[in-house]
């Protein structure tokens, strides 16, 4: 769990993410943005798999800001199980309102 | 007031730690917001998947396109502006964040352009070619103008954020030792980020 | 002012004047701000349910009119659910306590925290400001369905932005005592050796985190269909009024859980200490609050099962329903295998904590009636679903706050109430309460229909019971809180320990030093209810 500020664990929050890293994954959330670009313009005419490719490309995204320009890569573990518990909690919830229009 | 016997975890001193963990659980409740927003579009999307899909035609992919580009930078800018900072580079730091806000203007006035193009041809709730829309497509707009409007707000919000960051470094109380404001600011600014890379696929990119 | 002996310094008199008070960062002064602001809308709320059943004590329009009536009952409930019950416990006797119970000396946000009460003032203006500003009170009920609640000409807008108001006050209050639980626990004390209280206000503070969001953007919907002319719920376009009920279940339903968590935890602070012995199951009991969080989440449905939602969903509803009685029957069987064979103190506070049992016992068990759809199909929107409500949100959330003013007021004030008195206005608004709201599981069986102001003539004996029943609770109440408002000014010093607590809070002063404690608390070694001499399991 989280500590008190008597108690220290092992985390690298103190790590300084270098600029070299930062720009790194900013070429990879470009290059993403225009593959997903690309698909939707030029790709074929599959609504529902388009709505899940984009959907996937953009979660992907999320993940890597999430991870390093959020820095939660090197944060203390519980922010990961925070965040996650979060987003199942709210894909549960489009689950389930969902289930509702889909089986009226 | 003075008291003689202060207590080893006394909610008065600095903890730079309990300031990075209340920043985290404040973006929870920004993702539950947008979340509900999100909750509308997916069920008004799957109950008029063609509306949707015409409807997106009126926005322009390569503005949203450049948008996302804008505020990816904007994320890269302020990460590093942390690292520069944390690195004892108070003025680099400085120099970044102010290209950060400039990103986060130029997606404004890229946003005031693309709503300014729709009022004009009369898209805005209430207007006449709104209301004469298939119903569909005016559940889209709503959705849009609702979604990306606040969306803006918080663009404003986390510039101004910024802003005042910028002037703490300035005048040193943020500097190398003592920097959790400014990665919490960087954190909202994050999330503003998040929200964007998905509403431009939903509104921009459905084909 | 207070009485206490002229060398000690306390929280309460250290400074003075208003400013000092509305403007304090200490948690305990807030504590109390909030006491006095959330207390006298309870009253307000009061008054407007003795309004309502006055007119209900005989068929047909007598009092009031039936547009009236509806605002009335609308604003019963706002009042009761955002400024009163949400608040209540965690805003009040959270923030008293919880940094005391841990052994620190405030909350990890002292200035957030005087905002959320600022917060509260400000929403609380706005519900008021409804009665004076355009046409009345909103007259929509309290869950201000689609597309009425568009549609209507009263001031919805204002009574929904009040409630919106009160959420980020709410969101705020989480987010404090969750870093608070996080980062300034005494060094020693693990989450495992915190008091149950705080257990309980650590889930509900992520309940009231995650939760309170989405009824925000749902409440900013309805004002942005009314004032710009997003119709998101317009079912003329399209939009589906039934979506606007999912998105409002989807908070308030774990809202009820904000409600009943801290009342619990007060239940569990209470048994051990008129038992004199550790509680039985700490971590059954610890974790069973964030079970019924977590499950809580998701079963709002079952307040829309004849709404025209779709049957297989209805059916998952109901089905996670039923799940979420286990942690609560947890609960209340470690409580009681906690008083058994315990050395029992029967005072005041404990009176209401079992008075808790048996109210949200009746209140749990209604709740699985109306959570099964072929029994909901009948007794929904009837007298049935208000009676259940009124036995888990006042019986259960009620009793337990009474009780925990009643537990905590000689520590908060340094001073005793007159225990006869106290006992005897126990006796009288629990047999009131009992004869206000049990008269109406039977109305709504018999198919009284819940929000109307005129009834059919097979229904007017109950109703004149229920309202009698009305006037002898608010009877006890008056006694109560004139009891508690004498001690306040003029009662019997109090020790630091009249109970023989064996918390933290019961180790420091009565009233507290500004800073809570004088000298370094100590920990109770084995759990911190592990009172030494006790046949402790």
């Amino acid at each position: 769990m989280s500590d008190t500020k008597n108690n220290h664990t092992q985390d690298d929050s103190h790590h300084i993410t270098g600029y070299a890293e930062h720009f790194g994954t900013y070429v990879s959330l470009i290059m993403l943005t225009f593959m997903t670009v690309f698909i939707s313009v030029f790709g074929a005419d599959l609504n529902t798999l388009t709505v899940a490719t984009a959907m996937f490309i953009a979660s992907v995204k999320v993940l890597i800001v999430a991870y390093y320009f959020m820095h939660l890569k090197y944060d203390p573990k519980v922010y990961r199980v925070m965040i996650l518990l979060v987003m199942a909690m709210f894909v549960i919830f489009l689950i389930m309102l969902m289930f509702d229009y889909l089986t009226r | 007031m003075e008291h003689s016997f202060s207590l080893p975890n006394s909610g008065h001193n600095y903890d730079a730690k309990a300031s990075k963990l209340g920043m985290w659980l404040f973006l929870y409740t920004e993702i539950l917001l947008f979340g509900g927003l999100f909750m509308v579009y997916m069920v008004y999307r799957a109950l008029n998947p063609d509306a949707f899909l015409i409807a997106s035609f009126n926005l322009n992919v390569w503005m949203g396109t450049i948008n996302t580009v804008v505020l990816l930078t904007s994320s890269m800018t302020v990460a590093m502006s942390i690292t520069a900072i944390q690195k004892g580079n108070s003025k680099l730091s400085l120099i970044l964040l102010a290209a950060t806000v400039l990103a986060a203007v130029i997606f404004l006035v890229i946003k005031y352009f693309e709503w300014g193009a729709k009022i004009e041809h009369g898209f805005w709730p209430g207007m006449d070619h709104f209301i004469n829309l298939p119903f569909g497509e005016q559940l889209y707009f709503y959705l849009y103008f609702f979604m990306t409007g606040l969306h803006g707000l918080h663009v404003v919000v986390g510039m101004i954020f910024i802003l005042i960051v910028m002037k703490k470094i300035k005048n040193g109380s943020q500097n190398k030792d003592k920097n959790q404001l400014l990665e919490n600011s960087g954190l909202y600014w994050h999330l503003v980020d998040l929200i964007w890379i998905y509403l431009f696929p939903l509104f921009y990119l459905i084909h | 002012m207070t009485e206490t002996s002229a060398s000690q310094p306390n929280y309460l008199n250290v400074t003075k004047g208003l400013f000092s008070w509305i403007f304090t960062l200490d948690h305990k002064r807030i504590g109390l701000l909030y006491l006095y602001t959330v207390g006298s809308f309870f009253l307000v709320g009061v008054v407007l349910g003795v309004i309502m059943r006055l007119e209900l004590f005989n068929p047909g329009g007598d009092i009031i009119e039936a547009q009236t009536y509806n605002q009335v009952f609308t604003l019963h409930g706002v009042i009761m659910v955002f400024l009163f019950i949400i608040p209540s416990i965690p805003a009040i006797f959270g923030n008293f306590f919880l940094p005391i119970m841990l052994g620190t000396d405030d909350v990890a946000f002292p200035r957030i925290n005087l905002m959320s009460w600022w917060l509260y003032v400000i929403g609380a203006l706005f519900a008021l400001g409804t009665l004076v500003f355009g046409d009345g009170p909103a007259d929509t009920g309290w869950t201000f369905y689609a597309p009425y609640s568009v549609k209507t000409g009263t001031n919805v807008s204002m009574t929904v932005l009040a409630a919106f108001v009160l959420g980020f006050s709410s969101i705020l209050t989480g987010l404090n005592f969750i870093v608070t639980i996080h980062r300034l626990r005494a060094p020693g004390m693990g989450f495992n050796d915190m008091p149950l209280f705080s257990w309980a206000l650590y889930a509900t503070s992520w309940i009231q985190l995650l939760a309170t969001p989405i009824i925000g953007i749902t409440l900013l919907m309805i004002i942005a269909e009314r004032v710009l002319g997003i119709g998101l719920f317009d079912p003329s376009i399209g939009g589906d009024p039934i979506l606007y009920q999912h998105l409002f279940w989807i908070y308030s339903h774990p809202a009820v859980y904000i409600m009943a968590l801290p009342a619990m935890g007060i239940v569990s602070e209470i048994i051990p200490t008129f038992s004199q012995r550790t509680i039985f199951g700490y971590k059954a009991i610890a974790y069973s609050s964030l079970g019924i969080a977590f499950v809580g989440y998701f079963v709002w449905g079952h307040h829309m099962f004849t709404s025209g939602m779709s049957g297989p969903s209805a059916w998952v509803f109901s089905l996670l329903t039923f799940f979420v009685a286990i942690p609560t029957s947890i609960k209340v069987f470690n409580w009681l295998a906690t008083l058994y064979k315990g050395s029992i103190n029967i005072e005041v506070p404990l009176l209401y904590v079992l008075a808790f049992i048996f109210n949200f016992l009746i209140g749990g068990l209604t709740g699985l009636v109306v959570g099964a759809l072929a029994a909901d199909v009948h007794l929904h929107d009837t007298y049935f679903v208000v009676g259940h409500f009124h036995y888990v949100m006042f019986g259960g959330t009620g009793f337990a706050f009474i009780g925990g003013l009643h537990y905590w007021f000689p520590k908060m004030w340094g001073k005793m109430y007159n225990k006869a008195v106290a006992q005897l206005a126990f006796i009288i608004i629990f047999i009131g309460f009992n004869i206000l709201y049990f008269p109406m599981l039977i109305l709504g069986l018999m198919g009284m229909p819940r929000r109307y102001y005129d009834y059919l003539p097979e229904f007017h004996t109950l109703n004149q019971v229920s309202t009698v029943g009305s006037w002898i609770m608010v009877t006890g109440l008056i006694i109560m809180l004139v009891n508690l408002f004498i001690a306040h000014k003029r009662g019997k010093k109090a020790s630091d320990n009249p109970w023989n607590g064996i918390t933290l809070e019961w180790q420091t002063k009565s009233p507290p030093p500004l800073y809570n404690f004088d000298k370094m608390p100590e920990l109770v070694k084995g759990g911190p209810y592990n009172y030494p001499n006790a046949k402790n399991s």
